[in-house]
């Protein structure tokens, strides 16, 4: 008969001793017990719980009448609730990526659609061949909309969007950028016309036209105001259009437009900033 | 009609330029100005001439708000 010191027999379930410290409810109880299950025969209660404690669980009051003992039970405790909380936030964690993922995987397909409808042109470069904005992508790209009659705006606008270009064109670290010239005036600017005035500015710029419909479409494309002005005796007459440089990704994503108040540098800084910031759009099915 | 080259376009920037600063130092008073005026519209197309025209009147209207601020017509009847 081993010493029980002053225990009686009790069940699992039982009432609150005299002498615990805290009334446990019985959930609490039950818990206990189960956790006191899982660890070794007691050597912790050596008072009270003489080993081997018997199957069930050896008697509760190695957790509530032994002041000293129950320091390691409760960190094992600890431990477990730890693990618990811990399985816990690693579900939560795996649940908000999977979330994630699947937002930016939407959001991709949104761009990949919008890429491949908006901004896009039918349009004629200057030695006759077609050109669409497809012919771009994989390249930045910096596009103005232009007239060659225009008295003083877009040979300013040009002359900038071509220093922009140099500026951009020193580092060679930084992406290749295609500067095109799309005009408003498809009457009067045909290839030889733009080739003539494109001239002036950056070697590689080119210009791009088109019938009257394709001109308007692109311009439509692009939220570009065009108005033709009236004629005079010679039958001369102005564009008036929104002055507007626009960026546009190698994924053929508009990123960016610039107007009137830009210089060169800062344009080049800001297209410099968003070629830093560029993240190409996977392959379709690659995510 | 081409249009104009780089090198006439900048001719025809200077005579508005030296049109302008005639301008300027006699207080907008176009008669002045006349042998000017005739070069720039000379060296420019006629639709440009319109055009800086228009835009010199801007500019200045510009200057006026900038430096007087904004009078608001005291026209009959509300718009």
């Amino acid at each position: 008969m081993r010493g029980q010191g002053a225990a009686e027999a009790q069940t699992p379930g039982g009432a609150v001793r005299p002498g615990s410290p805290q009334p446990l409810t019985p959930s609490l109880r039950r818990a206990a017990a189960m956790l006191r299950c899982l660890r070794p025969v007691p050597r912790l209660c050596p008072r009270l719980c003489p080993p081997p404690c018997p199957a069930p669980c050896p008697p509760r009051r190695c957790l509530a009448a032994a002041p000293g003992a129950p320091r390691l039970p409760l960190r094992r405790r600890l431990a477990a609730a730890g693990a618990v909380a811990g399985a816990a936030a690693a579900g939560w964690l795996y649940v908000r990526h999977e979330k994630r993922r699947r937002q930016r995987a939407r959001r991709l397909a949104e761009l990949r659609r919008l890429a491949l409808g908006r901004g896009d042109f039918q349009l004629r470069d200057t030695a006759g061949a077609a050109r669409s904005k497809a012919d771009f992508l994989g390249r930045w790209v910096l596009l103005y909309f232009g007239f060659t009659h225009c008295p003083d705006v877009c040979p300013e606008e040009l002359q900038k969007l071509s220093r922009a270009v140099e500026l951009l064109e020193r580092d060679p670290a930084l992406p290749p950028l295609q500067p095109l010239f799309v005009t408003v005036d498809p009457e009067r600017d045909d290839a030889a016309a733009l080739a003539r005035y494109l001239r002036d500015f950056h070697p590689r710029l080119l210009g791009l036209t088109g019938t009257t419909e394709q001109v308007r479409a692109a311009a439509k494309a692009f939220g570009v105001y065009v108005s033709t002005g009236p004629r005079d005796a010679d039958g001369d007459y102005v564009v008036d259009h929104s002055v507007l440089t626009f960026l546009v990704d190698p994924d053929g994503l508009f990123r960016d437009c610039y107007g009137r108040s830009r210089t060169a540098e800062e344009l080049a800084r800001s297209v410099r900033a968003h070629m830093d910031a560029y993240e190409p759009l996977p392959p379709a099915g690659a995510e | 009609m081409a249009a104009p080259t780089m090198e006439e376009r900048k001719a025809c920037w200077g005579a508005r330029d030296e049109f302008w600063q005639c301008l300027d130092s006699h207080g907008d008073d176009a008669a002045k100005c006349e042998k000017l005026r005739r070069a720039f519209e000379s060296r420019c197309p006629q639709q440009w001439v319109k055009y800086f025209d228009k835009r010199r009147d801007f500019l200045k209207y510009k200057k006026k708000l900038e430096t007087e601020g904004y009078h608001p017509p005291e026209a009959a009847g509300k718009s």
